[in-house]
């Protein structure tokens, strides 16, 4: 199955560039677009040849390339462009921020730079020397339960749907060696170049993502070079954090944030006042800790 | 509340695992340093205190891996015979019952500490999440309250002054709603009152005063207008009969963009 990409131009002068996760499709942004959308921001959520689901096999440099190359048709159209991305796809969100430093915000949900969360089998390390056998082009990683979802009426919902189709709105039912294996270059690259990331970033990670342990997450808020900095922990989602229990939730901070960025940049005449004595008291505190750090 | 990922507390990668190779051979070799000293008394010790700090800072696979093997070198190299595998005599088998019962029991206590600990850190930090998500709503929330009396505090404003009312002027008309409408408000309220379609549609709404005030005065200020005082002539009387009349200009921030009231003094 092979979705097309989505775009909705109905924002002002933001736009967000949405990467979904590993062989998988828009589909499981859908809720996250229709929020900013809602908020104003135009989104665009691409198709990127070999790393979307129903492409052909692309080494990970060209999953890089096409999506700076959708960064830069966005950045042609709209004063700030900021790049989201869903598991994987938060690594190559992050890819794609390093390539193009211009990039307003970066928001990271469930970043997987290691697949190490509490589901995934004490075996998996060998899966990347399997690559390296005549089994790569035969073996496939099943997903298989909980699919990424704490919310088990939704879960049912999906096994239903991955016996059907290849792809469901969380995702593929299965994920081809050769793929696995780019990602674990990307990742490796992304490692390297965290760094000198200086765009605004926002991480969102569930403790219990079964995945991508919050290991992963907490590399990238230490090792990220971008001076803001926000990380949100959920306790109520697994992996999938833009369809699960907490979904609501992850598309007000990812718009809020977005506005946050887009104002704090010297050319907004009016950014966002703090008036409540907690918040400014707690923004205090975190910027002496900071200072001392 | 459970949290599954809180066995997965120890860094993954390679380094743990050079980290419990480190610890093994520094437990051998201490313990070589000793033997002179020790003899056959404690043969493990040192490797029981190398697997405890493997796990407490490595985790549960790597200290399992320091055990196993500290065994096999305690036995062979402190258990009498001396460098000998293939003779299992008391001493061994006291060796193979309380070396690994023993660190068996400080491992998983600590192994369970360290869960806990893990599941506490990740608990504080969606505490912590939650407490700032909750900061922001709150500053959100005093931001539209804030915005909501500002525009009750100009609604009242135009009431109360409706009489000396000589303009009201948008400062961003782009953004801004048309002042006209507030001037529209106003007249339902009052059944003597008339709604001037031209001025609804303008970024400046004429009040009740305005036909009094001279053009050139009136122009001035359509043009450049700040809050503050002003002094303006206003016809009195008879024709071209003008005297400076003192007027108030004052600004108000609403949701529904700023606004300058331009009023005269009563």
């Amino acid at each position: 199955m092979n979705s097309p990409s989505i775009s909705s131009a109905k924002g002002g002068d933001h736009a967000v560039l949405l990467l979904h996760g590993l062989s998988s499709s828009p589909l499981e942004l859908r809720f996250l677009a229709r929020f900013l959308v809602d908020e104003g921001f135009a989104t665009h959520t691409p198709v990127l040849p070999g790393y979307s689901a129903g492409t052909d096999h692309q080494p990970m440099e060209q999953w890089i390339r096409a999506a700076v190359a959708e960064f830069d048709g966005l950045a042609a159209r709209y004063r700030h462009v900021s790049v989201c991305g869903l598991s994987m796809g938060a690594t190559l969100a992050a890819a794609v921020a390093s390539e193009r430093p211009a990039a307003r915000a970066l928001l990271l949900l469930s970043i997987t730079l290691d697949y190490d969360g509490w589901a995934i089998p004490w075996y998996r390390f060998l899966l990347d020397y399997v690559y390296y056998t005549p089994m790569r082009s035969r073996y496939r990683y099943r997903e298989h339960e909980p699919y990424g979802l704490r919310n088990e009426a939704l879960r049912s919902k999906i096994a239903r749907s991955m016996q059907k189709n290849q792809v469901s709105e969380v995702g593929p039912a299965s994920i081809a060696m050769p793929a696995l294996h780019e990602a674990g270059r990307l990742a490796s690259r992304v490692r390297k170049t965290l760094k000198g990331i200086g765009t605004d970033c926002l991480i969102i990670h569930a403790i219990d993502d079964e995945t991508a342990s919050p290991h992963n997450a907490r590399f990238v808020a230490s090792a990220v070079g971008a001076s803001f900095l926000r990380t949100i922990w959920l306790d109520d989602s697994y992996h999938m954090i833009t369809s699960d229990n907490e979904r609501e939730v992850v598309a007000r901070e990812c718009a809020l944030f977005l506005c946050e960025s887009a104002a704090s940049t010297v050319t907004t005449d009016h950014p966002t006042p703090v008036v409540s004595r907690a918040l400014a008291r707690r923004l205090r505190q975190l910027a002496s800790v900071a200072g001392k750090s | 509340m459970e949290v599954r990922n809180s066995k997965r507390w120890a860094a993954r990668g390679l380094n743990r695992w050079f980290i419990a190779a480190a610890a093994l051979c520094g437990a051998a070799v201490i313990r070589t340093a000793l033997h002179p000293l020790l003899g056959e008394i404690m043969p493990a010790t040192a490797f029981l205190i190398g697997a405890v700090l493997v796990e407490y800072y490595c985790g549960l696979a790597p200290a399992c891996c320091v055990m196993l093997a500290g065994l096999c070198l305690a036995d062979y190299l402190f258990v009498p015979p001396y460098g000998r595998i293939d003779v299992i005599d008391a001493s061994d088998i006291r060796l193979m019952v309380s070396y690994p019962l023993i660190t068996l029991v400080v491992i998983t206590l600590v192994e369970r500490l360290r869960r806990a600990q893990y599941r506490a850190e990740l608990l504080a930090a969606v505490a912590q999440s939650r407490y700032e998500m909750l900061l922001r709503h709150d500053n959100e929330r005093l931001l539209a309250r804030r915005a909501t009396e500002e525009m009750h505090r100009m609604l009242h404003h135009i009431a109360q002054y409706k009489r000396s009312l000589v303009l009201i002027k948008a400062l961003d008309p782009a953004t801004s709603v048309s002042p006209g409408s507030f001037m529209a408000a106003e007249a339902t309220a009052s059944p003597a009152s008339v709604i001037d379609n031209a001025a609804f549609r303008a970024s400046i709404a004429f009040g009740a005063k305005h036909s009094q005030v001279h053009q050139e005065d009136l122009a001035r200020v359509c043009d450049r207008l700040s809050p503050g005082h002003h002094r303006m002539r206003l016809l009195s009387g008879g024709r071209d009969d003008w005297r400076p009349v003192e007027c108030i200009c004052d600004r108000f921030t609403t949701p529904s963009g700023e606004f300058l009231v331009l009023r005269t003094e009563d």
